[in-house]
């Protein structure tokens, strides 16, 4: 979260001689980032960054603290004027008056550990000083009366929001905080109608209404308003895992929640109570008119955390001394205790261990004057499959790649209706119960309908699609993560011929030879006619064939779309770095022609059956295909001695018999 | 005497018609072994002994003539025929296939590179994980705000007795504990690249993008080696120019915590371009990601002493620092499987 401060608010607790500039850049350096600095008038906003361990430093008061430890390290003078959080504490004699205004409260600790509130009469509803406007304004928060901007300036100063009641609207004086239950209804301030999801933190008054939501905005039924007379002053901790729940689910974010769940100091209250209660009295002429109600269900205690230097040393490596050490952690309010450091009450959410002490001590000894090394080198073996999955993958990108394809990495989630478009069993599909978006609901169990999509998607801005993916997918397995495995998918809306020569590329490229098609009709994305399977060793490694009319239909394609996918790691079990070496042969090659009809045959079992026949046989080439004539070109050759044309004939003629 | 002046004017007429391939011939018909030329050389025993010397000498000058005049002839062939042709040089050549690859996969490649050279490995770990390796092991306790619906991808399965729900991995510092099991004790010097997810979408935010996380665990690893890493990678990937800072920051797993900042990589840190005010950077930096040393409690889960190693950890996305070193900045076209994007890389 970023706050705004201005430079002269931090001056009335801050005294320095750095300017703001030196205050921004030292700052952002050793702690809080000041993001912007912009001038207004004779003042300066800053806009500072505010990490989540650190709300207790979301504040002048805050900002003050931290620039009173780091400026120093600078050598710019930096000390507080006045540090109220120690010094603003309840009135001892902090007596009930007369013509009392009773509350009846019932607050539980596990929702709120801290509760101070108080009922102010006498009320004069008026603008805010000057002083305060400004400065509200400055820090863009707008200004609307004296009670509610004396409510801002007490978040800016202390960083603990606080709330004001009209006391006459709370029906009986009555207070009683619960959680909500599902469907129970408030307006709030912004006259926004919320429905709540149950489990929010509410107040619920005598007459049973709802009051406030707690943390986050309180009623509009109980809203200030110009009648008002009497007011509750009201200054809390709450459950921050409610608070964030309670804004998630209702989308009511506001800048006190984005305070409250991170998780207050009960120790800030006070101050902030006292704080606010003199200014009420004194800019509205409020006049206290009840007892004070305090309830503080998590009383201080103090933590003491060893520390050991030689452990601050090994750490940020390098060394620092003891003196330093002790007095980097005493600016930052820590205290010397046996064998360590006790922590002050504004850090008590943060720092835990002797690595908080020591972030602590690095930050302000400023990581700018630590050196810069790389860790000594040492030899790690990756594993091998690793490194070949990674090595692999790449290298058939590329080739793909300047095969003229173009690599595409769609979402691992899919839609419902992709997958009931491609008649896929919903049911084997893992799927994300929070998903933001029904299109990515669905882990893939294939990528065969991603690239069929983008092909649709991708329909009419250019005319040839030659697309591909390498993804995971993730089919479920009983009790265990899912077996995710990397897929290779490439699509085309061109012809079978050019799908299968990439294919082949790539084969070429990992130097796989013996693969076979088998001949199939049983993959459900395919043609019945148009598809096979590959097989390498014993391990079917995909399928290639044309998108069936069905699924073009159901997706709205244009073009027919031909398909492949292979399981990646399958096929690289087979990959070698060469292709087998050959002898070159001395002696000549008499090629012979032949042309065949082709509904007669399969050319894959031809070749297959022709290699197994003749020991001449070098190569079949296929010349062309016109109609059902099939035209091939025989290469013959022997590694012993140079063979005739005739003996070529006849063992051209030997095959014809096949 | 007047058969050589012949011979010389048959030349010229030969000369005259003569084509570049047919040069040859006629040469080897004049200057040949058997050619014209040695044949009046051999006659020199027919020629009386007192004219033998000015019947050499003329044979020469002939010679030397004919040579002369082949050469010429040669140069001037060759020079015609350089000049002969002429073709349009601007018009486009013959077009080969351009596909592209993805911008991620590039990006990955070249930081698993920069890492591989100071002996990082690259390693993989499941994207869909357990909350235990995701979370619980991570130092970050139940309640913790990332844990929560608005901020993780849970998977609809049954709850692992011991590593809780199923989730789509938030970040890929899942892989942390799993690489200190995997290789039992330090050294550690890993890199994971993978799909992240949560649950988010507008410009700067897809709900799926990508990680690279480098652990490193050893004896003796303190903050200043993590300065030194990420100054080393800023510098290989953004430019031997950039600076690097660390401002301090806060992460569960990570005691102490840092965001870097590198030097802008629009207005090299000067804040200005062209005279006008940078709109990229805040001051100069632009935020790389978050890094730290190890917490304790992660290296405990990982069954290290952390009273003996200490390591540090960062996790950046690579979508950003492809948008800070190449400007493209609409993530969402990343994953959008537009062609039109997607071709130009």
């Amino acid at each position: 979260m970023n706050i705004k401060i201005t430079y002269n608010w931090l001056l009335d607790y801050l005294e320095t001689d750095a300017d703001v500039f030196e205050i921004q850049k030292y700052l952002s350096l050793c702690g809080p980032s000041v993001e912007r600095v912009d001038k207004n008038g004779d003042d300066y906003v800053m806009d500072i960054e505010i990490t989540s361990n650190r709300i207790d430093c979301a504040s002048v008061i805050g900002i003050a603290q931290e620039a009173a430890a780091i400026l120093p390290r600078f050598g710019k003078k930096a000390k507080l004027k006045k540090n109220p959080l120690t010094q603003l504490k309840f009135p001892s004699g902090f007596k009930s008056p007369v013509n009392i205004n009773q509350l009846s409260v019932n607050i539980p600790a596990e929702l709120c550990p801290r509760f101070t509130a108080v009922v102010l009469d006498n009320i004069q509803l008026k603008d805010a000083p000057d002083f305060i406007k400004k400065r509200l304004q400055l820090c863009e928060i707008k200004s609307i009366n004296n009670i509610v901007d004396i409510s801002n300036y007490l978040m800016l100063v202390f960083g603990q929001p606080s709330h004001m009641f009209d006391y006459d609207k709370i029906g009986q004086g009555k207070m009683w905080m619960r959680e909500s239950k599902k469907g129970e209804e408030i307006v709030t301030l912004d006259e926004k109608k919320i429905t709540l999801p149950g489990g929010d933190m509410i107040i619920e008054d005598g007459d049973k209404k709802i009051v406030d939501l707690c943390g986050i905005m309180g009623g509009l039924n109980s809203a200030i308003s110009n009648t008002t007379k009497r007011v509750v002053f009201f200054v809390q901790t709450y459950n921050k895992n409610k608070i964030r729940k309670s804004v998630m689910l209702t989308n009511q974010r506001t800048v006190a929640s984005t305070f409250f769940e991170k998780g207050l100091d009960e120790e800030r209250v006070e101050p902030t109570f006292v704080y606010g209660l003199e200014l009420l009295e004194k800019y509205a002429g409020a006049k206290i008119s009840s007892p004070l109600y305090d309830l503080n269900y998590k009383p201080e205690t103090k933590r003491v955390i060893d520390l050991n230097i030689a452990d601050v040393n090994r750490i940020i490596g390098v060394e620092i001394k003891d003196s330093e050490v002790k007095e980097i952690l005493e600016n930052l309010g820590f205290e010397i205790a046996e064998n360590g450091f006790s922590v002050p009450p504004s850090r008590k959410n943060d720092v835990f261990i002797k690595e908080d002490l020591i972030e602590e001590i690095a930050r302000i000894y400023g990581y700018h004057n630590l050196p810069s090394e790389l860790p000594p080198m040492v030899y790690i073996k990756q594993p091998e499959e690793i490194e070949q999955i990674f090595s692999l993958q790449y290298k058939i990108k590329l080739l793909l790649k300047h095969l003229g394809l173009n690599e595409m990495m769609n979402y691992s989630m899919i839609s419902k209706e992709l997958i009931t478009n491609f008649d896929l069993n919903l049911k084997k599909h893992l799927d994300v119960k929070n998903t933001i978006s029904d299109d990515i609901k669905y882990l893939r169990l294939s990528l065969i309908p991603s690239l069929a999509k983008n092909i649709k998607d991708n329909e009419g801005k250019k005319s040839c699609l030659q697309i591909f993916e390498i993804a995971k997918v993730y089919p479920q397995r009983e009790n265990e993560l899912p077996d995710e495995r990397l897929k290779l998918a490439v699509a085309v809306n061109t012809d079978f011929d050019d799908l299968k020569g990439i294919m082949q590329q790539i084969f070429h490229e990992l130097c796989i030879v013996d693969y076979e098609l088998k001949v199939n009709s049983s993959n459900r994305f395919f043609h019945s006619g148009i598809q096979t399977q590959v097989k390498i060793g014993q391990d079917i490694v995909g399928e290639v064939g044309k998108l069936k009319e069905s699924y073009r239909q159901n997706l709205g394609l244009k073009s027919e779309v031909y398909l492949l996918e292979f399981d990646l790691q399958t096929v690289i079990k087979y990959q070698q770095n060469l292709l087998p070496y050959r002898p070159v042969n001395p002696f000549a090659v008499i090629k012979l022609d032949l042309t065949l009809n082709a509904d007669k045959i399969v050319f894959g079992e031809l070749k297959k059956t022709a290699f197994a026949k003749s020991q001449l046989l070098q190569k079949i080439e296929v010349l062309g295909k016109y109609q059902n004539k099939l035209s091939l070109r025989f290469y013959f050759s022997s590694s012993e001695k140079n063979i005739t044309q005739k003996e070529a004939e006849a063992e051209l003629e030997n095959l014809k018999k096949i | 005497m007047l058969n050589q002046e012949k011979i010389l004017l048959d030349l010229q007429q030969a000369l005259e018609k003569v084509t570049l391939s047919d040069l040859e011939n006629l040469q080897i018909k004049y200057l040949g072994r058997n050619g014209l030329v040695n044949d009046l050389f051999q006659k020199i025993k027919e020629v009386s002994p007192a004219e033998k010397k000015a019947y050499g000498e003329s044979i020469n000058r002939l010679k030397e003539k004919v040579t002369a005049l082949i050469l010429a002839k040669k140069e001037e062939l060759v020079t015609k025929e350089d000049n002969a042709e002429k073709i349009d040089v601007t018009l486009p050549g013959k077009n080969y296939p351009q596909g592209s690859l993805h911008l991620i996969t590039q990006g990955i490649n070249e930081i698993s590179q920069i890492f591989e050279k100071i002996g990082f490995i690259r390693m993989s770990y499941p994207e869909v994980e357990w909350e235990y390796f995701s979370f619980a092991s991570l130092n970050m306790p139940a309640d913790h705000p990332a844990r929560d619906d608005f901020e993780t991808s849970f998977i609809d399965f049954p709850e692992h007795s011991e590593y809780g729900k199923m989730v789509l991995t938030p970040h890929t510092s899942s892989g942390q504990v799993r690489e200190m099991w995997r290789l039992g004790k330090p050294p550690i010097r890993m890199i994971n690249i993978s799909k992240t997810y949560r649950p988010n979408y507008d410009a700067t935010h897809t709900p799926m993008f990508y990680q690279f996380e480098g652990l490193c665990v050893d004896k003796g690893i303190n903050i200043t080696h993590l300065k030194g890493t990420i100054d080393y990678f800023a510098k290989a990937y953004f430019g031997e120019d950039v600076q690097t800072r660390l401002r301090p920051h806060h992460f569960q797993f990570t005691e102490p915590s840092f965001e870097v900042d590198v030097t802008c990589t629009v207005c090299r840190g000067k804040c200005e371009v062209d005279g006008k005010k940078c709109k990229v950077c805040k001051s100069g930096w632009l935020e790389l990601g978050g890094t730290g040393m190890v917490h304790p409690n992660v290296l405990k889960e990982g069954k290290i002493d952390s009273g003996i190693y200490t390591g540090w950890a960062f996790g950046f996305g690579i979508e950003r620092v492809i948008m800070m070193k190449y400007g493209i900045n609409d993530i969402r076209y990343y994953y959008s499987g537009d062609i039109r994007f997607l071709e130009q890389f």
